[in-house]
């Protein structure tokens, strides 16, 4: 609890308000002048606001979504931290998965309170800016190159099943990205299964099966939420269905974790 | 006389474009350092720095997942977002599940093409217009989050704060394994016997993550494969 009162300090929430208002301070700038060159460029104003507009109502829903996740993670890293890391570069998954890595090399078991201490939080920390860098890397260093070679005039694309155009790399791409998480997701759900049968020594079926519950409470309440978008055909509802579905499978796992 | 006036706005983009990189680059690059730079400061705060042995084993795990994530996602979004609006996109993040969909939103709202200068513009107010909404929405929660801290500490809640990670994994998996499944069947089948038979790997799995992800990539290419010569592409 003491170490939860340090990552809740005044210095935690001035030192990750910082970098916060100054990204904020870079927003404000890349909008100024875009408007400005938009003008220039004879961009009618109307359309202009009516895009500022559009995405700020656009962007209310999900960021109400990643609050939750802020809240969902304040738990185990306080709350500064999270709050940076979901105000800039990050998204709640990719933290969440990072955090939980770099918990288990620092040797704490898994991402929780119990098992913190200030090297684990201070490594953990680190991991979550390290492993999330590479789009930042690479815009920095080859952005410009990547940018201009896009503006050339284009070769022949292939369609994509969704409609959109793609090129053959980027084609497989989609593909290879949702492999690369269903790869991750299988073998953090595999290791739960692997808890309850062998955790406690080899086919004893006497390990946790808390966490196993609480993935398959959270992903019943996913499937529900995917069906209502279907069904209401509320596109607004994905904002809210991952942070949803885990603050649902977290309140089970409350009651659950008495039974446990 | 139209003619001179494109050429004047061609060159009044480019000059844009060209200060939009060498900003974007200066800023990218200052926030990537104040970012790595925090965990070192907090570090100091709290009187243990990084331990960078096991920084180094877990970037060999789920790191090395994310590099090329973030890879695959550089190339597909950058053309999508234009120059000013990736480097703002990649600096704030929520890439998937905010700014790509609303900079896409904010182009067809006004009906611009990708890859023209009207898209670069857009693009970049959108992403930073929903970006300020994002700091600003999660500036007033944190706010008001403050006086709950009691309750979000309480020992009652904890078993729900100790499984953020399975609860996040179960809705990912239903949304990732619902279009793949014979992927997912075949790559949770085969983790599973793995940890059951060798349970001392469960104390490693973000390592096995790696074995897993080159299982589900191979599967997912060879499915990649088979549609194209079905739809006669790989001919």
């Amino acid at each position: 609890m003491e170490l939860l009162s340090k990552l809740n300090s005044p210095f935690l929430y001035v030192l990750c308000g910082g970098i916060i208002l100054f990204v904020a301070v870079i927003c404000i700038v890349f909008a100024v002048r875009a408007y400005q060159a938009g003008k220039a460029l004879g961009i009618d104003v109307s359309r202009m606001k009516r895009v500022i507009t559009a995405s700020a109502t656009f962007a209310v829903l999900p960021s109400v979504g990643i609050l939750l996740g802020v809240i969902a993670l304040s738990g185990s890293l306080g709350t500064p931290w999270p709050w940076l890391r979901l105000s800039v570069i990050g998204a709640l998954h990719y933290e969440t998965q990072v955090a939980e890595a770099a918990a288990e090399s620092v040797g704490i078991g898994g991402l929780s309170l119990s098992g913190m201490t200030s090297e684990a939080f201070a490594t953990i920390a680190l991991l979550m800016s390290f492993c999330i860098m590479w789009g930042m890397v690479l815009v920095i260093f080859n952005g410009k190159a990547y940018s201009r070679r896009l503006s050339a005039p284009k070769q022949t694309q292939k369609t994509g099943k969704d409609g959109k155009k793609k090129t053959g790399l980027a084609g497989f791409g989609d593909d290879a990205m949702t492999a690369m998480f269903i790869g991750l997701v299988s073998a953090y759900i595999a290791s739960y299964i692997g808890q309850i049968i062998s955790g406690n020594g080899l086919f004893k079926f006497s390990g946790s099966w808390l966490p196993l519950a609480v993935a398959l409470v959270s992903a019943l309440a996913m499937y529900v939420f995917i069906k209502l978008k279907e069904k209401w055909n509320a596109e607004w509802l994905d904002s809210f269905s991952v942070a949803g579905s885990m603050l649902i499978a977290m309140t089970c796992a409350i009651f659950l974790g008495k039974l446990a | 006389m139209e003619e001179k006036k494109n050429t004047a706005n061609q060159a009044a983009y480019e000059q844009y474009l060209k200060k939009t990189h060498t900003l974007g680059r200066i800023l990218t690059a200052a926030v990537l350092l104040l970012l790595l730079a925090a965990p070192f400061a907090i570090g100091l705060f709290l009187g243990a720095m990084p331990n960078l042995g096991a920084a180094a084993k877990a970037v060999l795990g789920v790191g090395l997942v994310y590099l090329v994530s973030g890879i695959v996602e550089y190339l597909i979004y950058v053309p999508m977002l234009g120059a000013g609006g990736s480097y703002l996109a990649f600096i704030t993040g929520n890439l998937i599940n905010m700014k790509v969909p609303c900079a896409i939103n904010a182009r067809d709202i006004v009906g611009v093409k990708s890859g023209t200068p009207e898209n670069e513009i857009i693009a970049t107010l959108s992403i930073a217009t929903s970006s300020l909404v994002t700091i600003l929405v999660l500036a007033a929660g944190v706010a008001l989050m403050i006086p709950l801290q009691p309750i979000l500490q309480s020992p009652a809640l904890q078993p729900a704060f100790e499984n953020v990670v399975p609860a996040l994994f179960g809705a990912m998996a239903c949304k990732y394994y619902r279009s793949n499944r014979w992927i997912a069947l075949i790559v949770l089948g085969v983790m599973s016997l793995l940890f059951v038979f060798v349970p001392s790997l469960i104390g490693s799995t973000s390592m096995m993550v790696i074995p897993s992800g080159a299982l589900a990539i191979g599967l997912a290419y060879l499915s990649f494969r088979r549609q194209h010569r079905e739809r006669g592409d790989g001919k």
